[in-house]
């Protein structure tokens, strides 16, 4: 038994869309520090868990905790507050604000987080390789970039857990290398990183990969 | 500070990043904050407009003995007491007039003796052949209706002897102007009042006067009685066939302009609201995206009317200029007069554009508000 604290626990989770179950009976228990790989084909419920995990959708079944606290049973405005403070977001299609510059992006977390430090977000970007490109529009970035800029937004406010759906997704190889250098860092400082990916690649740095088919996990 | 920084940048920022829509807006603000102050100016102005262009069509307000038949004259002592109760700034003209029967060469005509010079002002309708009697001391000349004038064959520079039947007096006056009134007056021969006093013998003393006043509805009505309760010898009251007709048009005038107002008031609201909601569905993404990282929904609802407030006041504020120079060329049209700017305009054009503005944004708020981050994170 690991002596790590558990940061996210799902027991017996189901999700059903009407009479369709899009996710059924899923166990997960992730502590802090682990890398966890949601991997499975299109349809198979990664998205709609990574919702479900992001506080974006509530659960129909089953229990959830997420850093200690029961997740189902907050309200929408409590779901809001508890995504800013302890969950990061990084998505595949990037998402960044087209008119804010590459440090405002991520000043944009640290505004609804709290209050605002150029300082600290320009330090962030830095760290994911952009400290030459912080007054940048998203349009003046390649994907690559953007996907960084996205990372350092999702990493400003410091959050327990990062979340990231198919964050190589639109990336081509180089980007992806580097993309995933900076999860490899980001795992080796002891953040918890769950990521949804079709990419083997991605899932064989995991500690831990959980594969779904039909919204099951798939064991085979 | 540093959230407040953000905050702006960000409200700023989208508003320059979405100009033709911010301009859509805008430019609907422009237009109705601009016709809610051009027309609460003229509302505020065409009151005393419309009785300067009214008084053109004569006497409004009468004061008289209280029983018409009686012989007894009323004092002149009482008429300029109740003269005293009317804002000098609202009286375009009064006069006392005396009537009596005089015989002229040709026979009996009716002698009227009235004050010239606020006869001009009463009655600017009145035609007149030749000129008017400029001098209140004059007492050579007389001015004569159309009618008696053509029946004692008169025409103007004639003389005439007015013989009076209560005294001995007995002059020729040469004819100065022939008046054309289209009324009683085109019967009637006119000499000075106090010169009309010698020759009836009733010095100091008057039949009634006409009077044109700048009150209007109730407010000429109030005049009246303050005049009745203060001078119990005379009878003071509105010429009901003009001002209530005065009254009348001014209250249709003004019940037309505030439909008009309404209507555009509702354009503008519907063409703000159409453009927020066009705008919503262009940024569900943005809004979606900043739900998911931790905007509250009061977040984005504040950022929203916060943008719209902006546009609003920038866009009141022109329309208040454009609504100054529309009132201007509106009175100017109309009224042939430029329309006085009252501050409580500014407040009123204020209030009921950005309420306008406000409700228009309602709508579009409660789609935002709606907006799911998952699914526009999604694509859907």
């Amino acid at each position: 038994m690991s002596d790590k604290k558990n940061v996210l626990k799902i027991k017996n989770l189901v999700k059903s869309f009407g009479d369709v179950k899009a996710l059924d009976n899923i166990n997960l228990e992730i502590n802090e520090g682990e890398w966890v790989a949601i991997m499975g084909p299109s349809g198979s419920g990664k998205t709609t868990l990574i919702n479900i995990l992001s506080l974006m959708d509530d659960i129909s079944e089953g229990e959830f905790t997420l850093a200690g606290d029961d997740a189902s049973s907050l309200s929408e405005e409590e779901k809001v507050v508890f995504r800013r403070e302890k969950i990061g977001l990084i998505f595949q299609q990037f998402h960044l604000i087209p008119y804010l510059s590459a440090v405002e992006n991520v000043m944009l977390a640290q505004y609804y987080h709290s209050v605002t430090d150029e300082e600290e977000a320009k330090k962030v970007l830095t760290k994911v390789g952009l400290g030459h490109r912080l007054e940048h529009l998203p349009s003046q970035l390649s994907g690559g970039e953007q996907q960084r800029v996205c990372i350092a937004r999702a990493l400003i406010n410091e959050p327990e857990v990062l979340l990231a759906d198919e964050p190589t997704g639109n990336l081509d190889e180089e980007n992806e290398k580097i993309v995933l250098s900076i999860f490899k860092d980001l795992h080796k400082e002891g953040k918890t990183i769950i990521l949804i990916t079709h990419n083997p690649e991605l899932g064989k740095h995991a500690d831990k990969v959980l594969m779904l088919k039909h919204g099951k996990v798939d064991k085979g | 500070m540093v959230a407040n920084k953000m905050f702006f940048n960000m409200i700023f920022k989208n508003i320059f990043v979405r100009m033709n829509k911010t301009l859509i807006i805008l430019l609907s603000i422009v237009v109705g904050a601009a016709i809610i102050s051009s027309f609460s100016s003229i509302y505020f102005d065409i009151s005393v407009k419309m009785s300067k262009e009214l008084r053109a069509y004569g006497a409004n307000f009468f004061i008289g003995k209280h029983d018409i038949n009686s012989k007894d004259n009323i004092y002149i002592s009482d008429y300029k007491k109740a003269l005293s109760y009317i804002d000098k700034e609202k009286l375009v003209g009064a006069s006392p007039l005396i009537y009596g029967m005089v015989r002229l060469d040709l026979g009996n005509a009716v002698l009227g003796g009235i004050d010239f010079k606020q006869a001009k002002k009463i009655n600017p309708f009145w035609q007149i052949e030749g000129s008017w009697i400029n001098v209140a001391f004059d007492k050579n000349n007389c001015m004569i209706g159309k009618t008696l004038a053509k029946n004692m064959e008169l025409k103007v520079g004639s003389k005439v002897t007015v013989k009076s039947l209560k005294t001995n007096f007995n002059k020729k006056l040469t004819v100065k102007g022939i008046i054309d009134s289209g009324q009683a007056e085109d019967n009637q021969i006119f000499v000075n009042f106090d010169f009309a006093g010698e020759i009836l013998d009733t010095k100091d003393t008057f039949n009634f006067a006409m009077l044109s006043v700048m009150y209007d509805g109730d407010s000429i009505n109030t005049l009246a009685k303050q005049i009745n309760k203060n001078v119990p010898d005379l009878k003071a009251k509105p010429i009901r066939k003009v001002s209530s007709s005065e009254g009348k048009i001014l209250n249709k005038i003004k019940g037309l302009m505030a439909i008009i107002a309404l209507m555009i008031l509702v354009i503008t609201t519907l063409c703000v609201s159409t453009t927020l909601i066009s705008s919503v569905a262009e940024r569900s993404r943005e809004i979606g995206l900043q739900k998911a990282i931790g905007a509250k929904n009061s977040d984005i609802t504040k950022q929203f009317l916060v943008e719209n407030a902006i546009v609003t006041t920038i866009g009141i504020i022109i329309g208040l200029i454009v609504g100054y120079f529309l009132a201007q060329l509106m009175g100017k049209a109309v009224f042939g007069s430029s329309i006085e700017m009252r501050i409580q305009v500014i407040p009123i054009t204020f209030i009921i554009s950005f309420c306008a503005s406000m409700i228009a944004a309602l709508l579009p708020i409660k789609k935002v508000l709606q907006i799911l981050p998952a699914n526009v994170l999604r694509g859907e």
